[in-house]
């Protein structure tokens, strides 16, 4: 069940939505980002209930990559609530170019202490080996595998659901109030009206970034050495679906802070194409030249997307990155 | 050779009184910004963060040095720099302006000497991004020496507390002299260099070869000598690095990592450090927040402030400023807002 949205939070947004001023952030709130988060509570639960009944890959690869799937229509919100105890760190923590997860739950495993289960001991363990990266190695990688992995796949599923939770309920009670009252009295954290819209352009460019660099960019690698190795989810397959749901949630975010937005739409539209065209979903293809050459193309059009957000969806709100964060100095 | 430049800076420092910051009294920061209308100006802020006074600036500004006795300062312009202003504090007018030499670039900071007799300013050779101390004498504004910085690409350049000697950031990073992309990531090599005030290299630290593209850009300094340097990532951006770093001559570099939690919270990128009261505060305004940490480098907090950059000191905590136009109040509780401007506030906030 999707938990409801608090009555004086919807008389804030119908509220605010009335405001000229503000177009744009409030429907970010309402259409795209607290949706996003009860889908991923309730994705969570469900993988933690499944969890509780039966422990093995196979009842939980399904839930797991639900769970997955509705992460990805917020793993682009790295502010406020997703920040705080580092969580989104927790609730995936890739790119790990030194293995550090895998390494952390190999030691845990060997150790096979019960007590560092129990959800307070489980919430202090490293961010690298929680969340949906540690139950992907727990459920798709054979050498995870035994009565402690079990009790370690339930400690994980059950750890996540409580980080979705907290999240969604900090979301809906604390944050989504401070962006839209942003420029009030008292509101500390949004000066301006102008600081609320920067904050979520700044979410939408900051992700669009990550998928071309890192989803992309970190199989690419060079051409004189591809590392299809490093592509992100390789073991359960997922690399190239979620580039298409974070391409799917940040055209989400972009249309809902500027609906007016045709170029926007269209370089989705091509970008969607492009991806769906790949055919290749742990990008293995970057390793021979029409492969790579193929990613390549994706991760331009992605680029030149970047370009596009920039003029269409800054120029309405107002707003481009920061002053200072472009500078480099 | 006195050059059409020198006598005009030697005609306008002495057409004006010379004041103290006693008699100025009121500006109590420095910083650069892109006013609401696009020009670049410096202001002069009080303690409460109110505006004192605007000096148009021929280009986009970086950072200022405050002259230890007199009411004066100098603005530098961003890197690659053709410019440095000489401002009256007191009025907030201009005394006079320095250009680098032929073939030498400013890189936004610089300090006096401990009498205000000499300015110390941060340069490339162009070409090369050859690190170079110039030197000029403040009185009627000539230079008159120069000497190698110890590395690449400096940034920050102090002088030592209660002494005359000076410590250099080398960023490491070789710049194109034209439009500052980045041309040695793969084999750069940053340090920090102690200078003897003729230019002898007194003594170097460097970090580990794994941290070698951690570019050391910005200074702090405590009375005791202790440098904190805050530096920007260079490398993979999946790798966690701290970005602060607290060194003393004679002693091992030490490295102060934030909790786990907020490993990216910085985005690899500190734009500016200050000390307060036991305090160190790093800005990032790519990550939007500010890192506070104590006198030994153990984090205290991370707190959010978006495209937060210019720190310096206030009783009991930080004035910030940031890329939006607020200044705000920081203290291991939170900002409290003193102003909202329509100032873009650039890199750096100096205390004067």
């Amino acid at each position: 069940m999707r938990p409801a949205l608090s009555a004086p939070l919807w008389g804030l947004l119908a509220l605010l939505a009335a405001a000229p001023l503000r177009a744009g952030v409030p429907e970010a709130v309402s259409e795209a980002i607290l949706p996003g988060y009860e889908g991923f509570t309730a994705a969570t639960a469900a993988l933690d209930t499944a969890a509780r009944a039966d422990c093995s890959a196979e009842a939980l690869k399904a839930p797991w990559n639900a769970a997955f799937d509705a992460w990805m229509a917020v793993s682009h919100l790295r502010i406020g609530p997703s920040e705080t105890d580092g969580r989104a760190l927790a609730i995936a923590f890739w790119p790990d170019p030194k293995g550090s997860g895998a390494r952390t739950q190999a030691r845990l495993l060997d150790a096979a202490d019960p007590a560092l289960l129990a959800p307070e001991r489980f919430a202090e363990v490293s961010v690298a080996a929680r969340g949906l990266f540690a139950l992907e190695r727990l459920l798709y990688d054979p050498a995870f595998a035994g009565d402690y992995a079990c009790a370690l796949t339930r400690a994980t599923a059950a750890d996540l659901a409580r980080m979705a939770a907290d999240l969604e309920t900090d979301w809906r009670e604390t944050f989504a109030p401070l962006v839209l009252t942003a420029g009030s009295e008292g509101n500390d954290r949004f000066l301006t009206e102008a600081e609320a819209r920067q904050a979520l352009f700044t979410q939408l460019m900051a992700g669009l970034e990550f998928t071309a660099d890192q989803r992309l960019g970190r199989p690419l690698g060079s051409f004189d050495r591809p590392r299809p190795e490093r592509a992100e989810a390789r073991l359960s397959g997922r690399s190239l679906r979620n580039v298409e749901l974070s391409l799917a949630a940040l055209e989400r975010l972009a249309l809902a802070l500027a609906p007016d937005s045709p170029r926007t739409r269209e370089g989705f539209d091509q970008a969607r194409s492009r991806a769906a065209n790949l055919d290749d979903p742990r990008f293995d293809g970057v390793a021979d030249p029409s492969g790579r050459l193929r990613v390549e193309i994706l991760q331009q059009r992605l680029h030149a997307l970047r370009d596009v957000l920039s003029a269409e969806v800054g120029g309405a709100l107002g707003v481009s990155v920061g002053f200072n964060a472009a500078d480099g100095d | 050779m006195a050059t059409r430049r020198h006598i005009l800076a030697g005609l306008v420092a002495s057409a004006l009184p010379r004041l103290s910051w006693a008699d100025a009294g009121s500006p109590a920061f420095l910083a650069a910004a892109r006013m609401s209308s696009g020009a670049f100006a410096l202001h002069g802020l009080t303690e409460a963060g109110a505006m004192l006074f605007a000096i148009p600036l021929p280009a986009r500004g970086h950072a200022a040095a405050a002259h230890p006795t007199r009411a004066e300062a100098v603005a530098f312009a961003r890197r690659p720099g053709t410019y440095a202003l000489v401002i009256g504090c007191a009025s907030g007018t201009l005394r006079a302006r320095l250009t680098p030499p032929d073939g030498r670039q400013f890189n936004g900071h610089g300090a006096y000497s401990a009498d205000g007799a000499l300015l110390y300013t941060s340069e490339v050779v162009a070409e090369t991004s050859e690190g170079v101390v110039g030197v000029w004498d403040t009185a009627g504004w000539h230079r008159v020496d120069e000497f190698p910085s110890g590395g690449i690409g400096p940034h920050e350049l102090r002088r030592l507390p209660g002494s005359d000697d000076l410590v250099v950031a080398n960023g490491g990073i070789r710049t194109d002299p034209q439009d500052r992309s980045k041309l040695n990531i793969e084999t750069m090599r940053p340090n920090l260099s102690y200078l003897s005030p003729d230019g002898a290299i007194l003594e170097q630290a460097e970090l580990p070869e794994e941290l070698r593209q951690n570019s050391i850009r910005h200074l702090a300094l405590a009375e005791d000598g202790t440098v904190a340097f805050a530096m920007q990532w260079e490398g993979d951006p999946a790798e966690p690095v701290p970005l602060l770093g607290l060194h003393r001559r004679g002693e091992a570099l030490r490295l102060c990592p934030p909790r786990e939690e907020d490993l990216f919270a910085m985005r690899g990128y500190a734009g500016s450090i200050a000390r307060s009261e036991g305090m160190i505060a790093l800005t990032s305004p790519r990550g939007g927040v500010v890192q506070l940490h104590a006198e030994d480098g153990a984090p205290l907090a991370t707190l959010a402030r978006p495209d937060a950059c210019g720190v310096a000191p206030l009783p009991g905590g930080f004035l910030v400023t940031d890329g939006g136009g607020a200044i705000t109040r920081l203290t291991p509780e939170g900002f409290r807002p003193l102003e909202r401007t329509a100032a873009a506030w650039d890199n750096h906030l100096v205390r004067i």
